[in-house]
């Protein structure tokens, strides 16, 4: 029996309690908030037995075996060592940590009190995702990973939504070091930490305001970043967050040596490119059918899996598998869902974006992109700042 | 400009008996939260006909002061003190409580989930109750609360749903959290009345309609995959137009001897459902309806939950029977205590109320 709390009471335990409910051999036994009536409310509608102010007091008196952290990223250390001190492993919600020195830290606490750790990157656990994953690891790639594509976006709806929710210069996802792209952009980037093989990473980043931020006079505030990454053995990676790409896409494209996978995974749909020759004017005609087939497989797929009720929508699917994992590994010594080299690797990725963006934005503050589609090239670029890249090791 | 003696005229306001036994003056200190938004600027608009000097309004960064901008313009107005804050700081709390007589909070979270509204309901009433308590200068504290918080579940179709029934302790499993949220805000209110002599007021407005609105009330029906379903039939819908909920509201701040009150909101001649749409049909636009018997949507809603339970939460319980009731039964709603309290009466009769609604939704849809 895993004995779990958690401790930030806001609207992702909300989502941390309900799957927790749904593990056998699992109990919520607490859960705490410096906020006593957030702490108070969640017990009382998720009928947990105990509720605490003080994660100390907590710890000492529901011992759990893990505690889940959905606080604000800026406590993730301190509660994560806390409850290592104490014994217990924790699933640490994304964004893992301020910065990767943070993290480092917190792996080498868990490792030293002999507990374990993981990071909310539940994005990675789709079913989509999880098929993508069989697929590599049967060898369907052919080999190496020799390139990978992330698409995340991010819809910020109308002018006023947008503006509610980016108004508040007091938030903490504001005063995050990567601001509120560090609170989004996790899942898209731990996708490529898990196929990168090398160490020693090289990362250009461009990123902007988009003019639609502009308009509504928020351009202190980036919402487009393009990443691409490389390391020493030849993998190469392009990253793209947008918050105006329509439809909002959320995509991986694993390209293989021989072949390659496509992740769809708004739509929870896995396409595999095959690498087939075929004579003349047929390859107009047979890709089409064999395509069409893998769609209806996908579609068999998904509504086998709805009608077993193990559909679920992808993020909460994801959470529940993560839980699920990281509790077998807790519980039974499993190995864990997410090494900590990918957990290190995606925050090293995360740092070294977010430093190139705060050097570029002191050496060039944003300029103000005009909207008037007579105005020439706004905003010049210069050839360096696309070559530029920085290595993180 | 209107001069306050004009615009009391203008606004039709009752006069008041003994304006000296008011529980305050036109020169005290009056804060409205969520000043900005459609209740709360008609609020204000009331509180200035009235002749009110200092009147302090709470907004929220983001959400902007479009409306208290042209009530200024309207009424020229350095009576007004916008301060722009969230009630989630107790900084801020402390500093718009300070030397207030009578405080209208209406400010309020309407989001999608329990915590989300929980934290913006009572969390920030919290916070709010503690400076006015420090303050200790709060004359009466008026908590807006909503007509939704009530249970129907032991009522017959078509009985009255007033201020003797029962708050719904199973809101949770209503799947309902603005409900929610406001219910835990009220028992903190109460328990501010009880531990620290709060003199509150509760208010529970119905549906407040109006211009600033164009949205068809959910208690009439849902637009879904471009259907409209006709829940509501043959229902009386528990109406209060904007202007005259702010007025009710704005008594119930002023008016002595009523501490520790909960008072519903409703207009007069109430509409059945049928009767909205049909005016909504006829000066707004042509919608496609079908009309859902109750107990067939009662179905709907007893099948949807036991699938939302069976599957583990695949298809939420957003539809359960608890909720299909307290909504879609049908009940008669009563003013009569707000009226006998108060002495209040909607000013802006329904057929007008209704007028007015359907000419701005149309305003809305043509500029869409």
């Amino acid at each position: 029996m895993i004995r779990a709390a958690i401790v930030g009471c806001g609207k992702m335990a909300d989502q941390h309690a309900v799957q927790i409910q749904k593990i056998s051999g699992a109990k919520l036994v607490a859960v705490c908030d410096v906020e006593p009536l957030m702490a108070k409310q969640i017990a009382e509608r998720f009928r947990v037995p105990a509720w605490f102010t003080d994660v100390d007091e907590m710890l000492a008196s529901a011992r759990p075996d893990v505690v889940h952290v959905t606080t604000p990223p800026q406590s993730h250390l301190e509660i994560g060592k806390r409850s290592f001190e104490a014994g217990a492993s924790a699933y640490i919600e994304k964004p893992f940590t301020l910065n990767t020195a943070d993290a480092e830290e917190l792996i080498d606490v868990a490792n030293r009190k002999g507990v374990k750790l993981t990071a909310g990157h539940n994005g990675q656990f789709t079913h989509a995702m999880n098929q993508m994953r069989r697929l590599a690891s049967d060898g369907f790639l052919g080999g190496r990973v020799v390139h990978m594509e992330s698409l995340y976006c991010y819809e910020l709806g109308d002018p006023a939504y947008a503006k509610a929710l980016l108004g508040d210069s007091d938030h903490w996802a504001r005063k995050l070091p990567g601001s509120l792209l560090q609170n989004i952009i996790s899942h898209g980037v731990a996708r490529i930490a898990e196929f990168m093989t090398g160490e020693n990473i090289v990362v250009s980043a461009q990123a902007f305001p988009s003019p639609f931020l502009q308009e509504i006079g928020q351009s202190d505030i980036i919402d487009e970043l393009r990443l691409i990454i490389r390391d020493e053995n030849a993998t190469t990676a392009v990253f793209t967050f947008s918050s105006q790409i329509s439809p909002t896409l959320h995509q991986f494209r694993l390209y293989g040596i021989k072949r390659s996978l496509v992740v769809d995974d708004d739509h929870q749909i896995v396409l595999r490119l095959n690498n087939k020759e075929y004579k003349s004017y047929m390859r107009f005609f047979v890709p089409p059918v064999t395509f069409a087939g893998q769609y209806v497989r996908n579609l068999a797929r998904n509504v086998g899996r709805f009608v077993r009720n193990d559909f679920h929508l992808p993020n909460e699917a994801g959470l529940l598998t993560l839980i699920s994992s990281f509790y077998k590994s807790v519980e039974d010594g499993a190995p864990l869902p997410i090494p900590y080299r990918e957990i290190l690797l995606t925050s090293r990725i995360m740092d070294a974006a977010f430093e190139q963006i705060r050097v570029d934005r002191q050496e060039r503050p944003i300029q103000s992109l005009s909207l008037d589609p007579r105005a020439a090239d706004p905003v010049p670029v210069e050839a360096s700042r696309v070559t530029k890249g920085r290595p993180i090791t | 400009m209107l001069t306050s003696g004009s615009a009391e005229s203008a606004f039709g306001l009752a006069a008041q008996a003994d304006r000296s036994q008011m529980v305050a003056g036109s020169e005290d200190q009056i804060l409205v939260t969520g000043a900005n938004g459609f209740i709360g600027s008609w609020v204000v608009r009331n509180l200035l006909a009235r002749g009110f000097t200092k009147i302090r309004c709470l907004t929220r960064a983001a959400s902007g002061s479009a409306n208290l901008d042209r009530i200024r313009a309207e009424f020229g107005a350095s009576s007004l003190e916008v301060i722009s804050g969230n009630l989630l700081s107790r900084e801020a709390c402390a500093r718009v409580a300070e030397g207030m007589a009578v405080v209208y909070h209406l400010a309020a979270g309407v989001e999608k989930t329990f915590p989300g509204c929980f934290l913006n309901s009572a969390v920030t009433t919290r916070n709010l109750l503690d400076a006015v308590i420090a303050a200790g200068t709060v004359r009466r504290f008026v908590n807006i609360s909503s007509l939704a918080v009530h249970s129907n579940a032991q009522l017959r179709r078509g009985a009255a749903l007033d201020e003797t029934c029962p708050i719904d302790t199973q809101l949770v499993e209503r799947y309902d959290p603005y409900a929610y949220g406001k219910a835990k805000q009220d028992e903190i209110v109460r328990e501010y009345g009880r531990l620290h002599g709060l003199p509150y007021v509760i208010v529970r407005p119905g549906i407040t309609f109006g211009p600033g609105k164009a949205r068809i009330p959910g208690r009439v029906g849902i637009d879904t995959f471009g259907v409209f379903l006709h829940l509501g039939l043959g229902n009386r819908m528990p109406l209060t137009y904007v202007e005259n909920c702010a007025e009710a509201i704005v008594l119930a701040g002023l008016t002595p001897g009523i501490e520790g009150e909960e008072l519903n909101v409703v207009d007069d001649d109430l509409p059945r459902s049928r009767e909205f749409l049909r005016r909504y049909k006829r000066m707004v636009r042509r919608i496609w309806t079908i009309p859902v018997p109750y107990s067939l949507f009662y179905l709907f809603n007893f099948a949807w939950e036991k699938y939302s339970a069976w599957s583990g939460g695949q298809l939420p319980p957003v539809f359960n029977r608890r909720i299909c009731k307290a909504y879609y039964k049908g009940q008669s709603f009563s003013n009569q205590k707000v009226k006998a309290l108060l002495g209040w009466c909607p000013r802006v009769a329904m057929s007008e109320a209704l007028d007015r609604f359907c000419a701005y939704a149309q305003e809305r849809v043509v500029k869409a």
